[in-house]
Formats: C-alpha cells, structure tokens, sequence
C-alpha cells in the first residue's frame, strides 16, 4: 500500500443558516492514499461537494480531524490555507472558472503569480504545460475564443502549474459533450498514471466514474458505498 | 505584495472597462485640475504683483494726512509745505533719497486734428532713477533746472508720441494743455516706454501717462495733502515710514498719527495676503469636488466587487491570500485616481496657462503642486478604495465560486 495523502476522521460539517442546522456530512471516515485514482459519487445534497470543499481547503469542518500529508489543516491559519490551495491542491471546475478577459497563458500562470515564482519561469511551465495538454498554438487566446473542451484543458494546465500532488475536479465533465468528456478524462488517467498524481473527481455520471480505480458513494451526508476496482499502480 | 503584477491587472481592468474608468476618474480630474489652475493663477498673479511693485521701486512711500482724523475738519497749515519737505530731507538725509509733493493733472489736448488726454504726473529730479521701469527712446527725463526753474516741460510716452505726432522721435514738438485754468504750450523733452503692466489692464484709461515737473502743477502757497517719497532701500520701510510721519507730526506739533504712510512693501504684503487667502479659499472649495470624486470612486469599485465576485473565488481557490485580493482592488482604485490626478494637473495647467495668456501674465506652475496633487489624489484612491477592497478581500471563496 502506497502512502496515505488524505485521513479524515469523524469529519462532520454542519451549516447553521440561523434557525436550521443542516449536517452536511455525519462523521466520515475516509483515508486516501498517494497515487489513487477516485471518483465521488452521489445525487445532489448528498454531502459530496461539501467534501471537496473541505478536501480542497475551500472550507474547515465543524467537527473531526482532516490530516492532508499528516498535518492537521484544522491547525493552519487562512494565510496557510492559501498556501496549501496554491501548492498541494489543482483545481478542476465543472464551469471551467478561467479568468474572462485573460489569455490561456496568463490563466495558467496565475497559480505561479500567487506562488510567487518569476515572470519568466512562470510564461516557460506556463507554455509547457499547455503544449502538454496540446493548446501551445491556442496560448494567447482568451477563454470566450475557446470550446468546452479547450477549457477545461487550460483548467487542468492552471491545475498543474504548481506540481500538486493532489487534483480536485468538481464534475469536470459536466459541461462537456461526450467526446470531450472522454478526453479530459484520458488526460486525468494520464496525470494519475504517469505521474503519479492522486486524482479525485467528484461526479454523478456512473461513465465518467468507470474510468477510476475507486468509487466511493454519498448519500445523506455519509458513505455508504466504498469500491474499489483496482489496486493503484496495478495498471 | 505582487505589485507589479497588481499594476498590470488594474491597467488591464481599467483598459477592458474605458467608458466607465473614464467616468470615475472624471471627479478627481475635475477636482485636481480645478485645484491646480487656481493654485496656478494665484502663484502667478503673485509673480505678477511683485514684479509690478519690483518696477514701481519697493522702496517707494507715500505720506499723506489721515482721513479719518481730518474729517473732523483742518487748517490749511496742517497741509505739508515746501519748508515741512524740507526739513524732513534735513532730518533724514540717508534715509529719503527723493521727495516730492504728490501733484497730478488731466487735460484734454489737440494737436492739428488728433484730440487726446494727458494726464500729467508732477515728479521732481531723476524721477526715473527710483522708478526703474522706465526705457527713454528718446530725449531725456525732466531734471532739476526743468524743476526748479518751472519750466513748461513734458515727458510722454512712446504711444502717445506716435498717436498724436505720429512718429516716435517727438522730443521739440509742443502740447497746449490747461493746469489751473491756464493755458500753456509743454516742449516734449523726452519719450520712455514701459513694458506692459497687469494695472495697464485694470485702471483702463485713455488719457496718456505723461511726466511734468511739480513745480509748474502747483498753485498758491504749494501746499500738499501728500508727498511721494523714495526711501533707503536696504531698511525697514515700516520702521522709516514710522519715523517719518512722527517727525512730521511732531514739527507740524499735531497728534502722531495725523500723518500716516504707505509703503509698496506694506502694499504688496497686503496684495499678496488677499490673494493668498483667496486661492486657499476658491482651492478648498475645488477640494471638496476631489471628496465627490473618491466617493465615485468607492461606488464604482464596490460594483466592480460585486461584479468581479466569481474571478474573486476563483482566485482564491488557486492560492490567493486575502492580502492579495486587497492589494488587487486596493492598486486599482489608486491606480483610477491617480491616472485622474495626472489627467486633472495636465488640464489644470492648461487652464491656468490659457487664463493667464488673456491677461499676457507669463503662468507659474509649482512643481510642488503638482506632486502634491498627483500624490493626493492617489490617497484618496487608497481611502476610497480601502472599503471595497477589504470587502472584496473578505469574500467566502466558496460563496464567490457559487456566484452567477
């Protein structure tokens, strides 16, 4: 077994609107090791998002512990938080979220501008990983002039720029025709089997959730449902 | 701090957005070019006045009876007489370089079928020594035998010479004017020229400013309401008037300050206080337009918030600290206010400069001002920008990614 990335224990996350409470997850248990390839499945308000929220640092659980590489997050300041986002985690959107008005370029290099790394090392990973996602020729082209799937191409290259371990993609295929759908996903395998990364998507399409080693199932807050189809790495 | 980056994101916001960063930066253009002109005019009429009174001689003095004492009625021995001119020169021989009684006459004159006016300015000796402005073309300037012999002399100016004789070389030719009911023919003896004055403007006259020896001005016993003097230079002319007018007081044997005194120094400080305080008071009021403009300012950098909630978000979930975001809106709103500040002193100086060029005054522009402005403006950029920013800065990225 390969090393453990992600531990939560009893991870409960309530949101209080004031006059009701509403327990988005009820003491999830989950471990995630390095190198695995997962899907989140589940309807709608099943706790599933809120998870990615939390796995992403996007948000802080109400209870629980949530260890990312064995540090408890819920110890890190907001300054921290922002860190871990820009250097631990890749972000993937359903709804792409590139920067309007701003080329493929300069999406990608935004990660890097927040790391604080050079203008010039930043527009060379920039190029590279857009030509690794094959849209060197569409780098200074702005989203608007892009389809679907170009998008999200320039999103899982803005994911990258930073070498995270981690890649979080929140229905990344939601938006996409089948064809393209099938694309990004190739692109996800690749990135988990060739370098390593650990990949999670979360997804309500059983399709999209075939391409992953792992599913693991919500409902009402918790996991009902924990498969695994392969061994990472067992290719 | 991502500066750099800031300034390149806020030019590119402000590029995508023409119309309305144009529209929030005209309230600090309005605000700064209107603090600038008049601060710019001010500082010029300034330059102006003291040039004016530099030419008229700052050691220039007038001593007269006060009003407000001599309303009450007076003797004509309380007048000055040619013996109290005399013995305030005995008294101060250092100090009072040239005093004269101050006596002026109009007349109208015709010459072949030119009519014209002269006003006639009774001066004594070297007149022109102490009013330094003064350029002879021609001739000379009325000297002390056309003084003390009474002689029907007269000194005019270029523009007269060529309106009345039409030529500029008009020493020899003869005025018929009337002083005191009088007839009399005046021999042209010199013809000066002045450079033009911002008085020139103001005290519009269509008589000719013309020199004549006092003497022939003067009737009865020569007495004077008021003599014009010029002073020792190098002292204190409020400490000279002062000793001045006690003496003369004091041989007239009336109350010390029957007599008072005027000074172009005492003159000019008054002229400059008045215009100093008016360009401060016109310049705060310019001012508060500067207030309006940041609050334009923070209005439209709190839609631009609000708009811009999702690139917030997005920003966020890539690595963005919350000192980021504010830096970003923060640079921007100054950015906004400081090109208005650059705009704004530009335009300012070309409307001191166009006002000042109806009045021929050279504009002065203090670079002070201008760094004073352009800094100004950008702090109200960061004051007004502060609100907007810390909200932008304090946005739930979740929250901000959900936002349509």
């Amino acid at each position: 077994m390969t090393d453990e990335i992600i531990r939560m224990e009893e991870l409960t996350k309530v949101y209080d609107t004031g006059e009701i409470q509403v327990t988005a997850l009820k003491a999830i248990d989950l471990t995630i090791h390095k190198g695995e390839f997962i899907a989140i499945m589940g309807a709608s308000g099943s706790g599933k998002s809120t998870l990615m929220n939390i796995i992403g640092c996007l948000d802080r659980p109400t209870e629980g512990r949530y260890y990312l590489e064995g540090v408890d997050v819920m110890e890190k300041s907001d300054n921290e938080l922002s860190a871990v986002r820009n250097k631990q985690i890749g972000f993937v959107f359903q709804s792409f979220n590139l920067i309007s008005r701003t080329s493929a370029l300069k999406n990608v290099e935004l990660p890097m501008v927040y790391g604080r790394i050079g203008a010039e090392e930043r527009k060379e990973r920039a190029l590279e990983l857009l030509k690794n996602v094959g849209l060197e020729d569409r780098a200074h082209h702005m989203p608007n002039e892009l389809s679907g799937g170009q998008k999200q191409r320039v999103a899982i290259a803005r994911a990258l720029a930073n070498r995270p371990q981690i890649i979080l993609a929140d229905e990344p295929t939601g938006n996409l025709d089948s064809q393209s759908s099938v694309e990004i996903m190739e692109i996800f395998s690749m990135l988990n089997r060739q370098e390593g990364n650990t990949v999670i998507i979360v997804t309500h399409e059983r399709d999209i959730a075939e391409f992953t080693d792992r599913i693991i199932t919500f409902k009402d807050g918790q996991i009902i449902k924990d498969e695994i189809r392969k061994e990472a790495g067992t290719c | 701090m991502l500066v750099f980056e800031n300034i390149i994101l806020a030019l590119t916001s402000i590029k995508s957005n023409k119309m309305r960063s144009f529209l929030t930066m005209l309230g600090i253009i309005i605000g700064i070019s209107s603090v600038i002109a008049i601060t710019s005019i001010g500082a010029s009429a300034k330059g102006v006045v003291g040039k004016e009174f530099e030419a008229y001689g700052m050691n220039n003095m007038f001593i007269y009876l006060n009003w407000e004492l001599t309303q009450e009625g007076f003797e004509q021995n309380d007048l000055i007489m040619p013996e109290d001119i005399d013995a305030l020169k005995a008294r101060f021989p250092e100090d009072i370089k040239y005093i004269v009684p101050y006596v002026q006459a109009e007349s109208s004159t015709k010459i072949g079928r030119v009519d014209g006016k002269v006003s006639m300015y009774g001066v004594g000796a070297d007149y022109n020594k102490h009013k330094k402005n003064m350029t002879f073309l021609h001739g000379r300037m009325i000297n002390r035998s056309d003084v003390e012999g009474k002689k029907d002399r007269i000194v005019i100016e270029k523009k007269a010479a060529m309106n009345l004789f039409n030529k500029e070389n008009a020493v020899g030719e003869t005025i018929a004017v009337v002083i005191n009911g009088e007839m009399k023919d005046l021999t042209v003896v010199g013809v000066y020229e002045v450079p033009a004055s911002l008085f020139d403007s103001m005290f519009m006259s269509e008589a000719y400013q013309t020199y004549v020896p006092y003497s022939i001005l003067q009737t009865g016993d020569r007495s004077t309401w008021a003599v014009e003097l010029y002073t020792n230079e190098d002292k204190n002319q409020d400490a000279l008037g002062k000793e001045f007018t006690s003496y003369l007081s004091r041989i007239k044997d009336k109350e010390p300050d029957f007599y008072v005194f005027e000074s172009a120094e005492s003159q000019m400080t008054t002229i400059n206080k008045i215009l100093g305080t008016l360009s401060i008071a016109i310049g705060a009021i310019a001012a508060i337009s500067l207030v309006v403009g940041g609050i334009g300012i923070m209005n439209i950098m709190l839609v631009s918030v609000t708009e811009r909630t999702r690139e917030i978000g997005i920003r966020k979930s890539l690595g963005a600290r919350t000192k980021d975001i504010l830096m970003q809106f923060l640079i921007e709103s100054m950015i906004i206010s400081a090109i208005g500040g650059v705009i704004g002193t530009i335009l300012g100086i070309v409307i001191a400069a166009v006002g000042m060029s109806f009045a021929k005054i050279a504009v002065v522009i203090d670079p002070k001002v201008i760094v004073l402005a352009v800094s100004f403006s950008a702090l109200v950029g960061m004051f007004f920008g502060l609100y907007p920013a810390r909200k932008a800065a304090k946005l739930d990225p979740i929250e901000a990614l959900r936002y349509e």
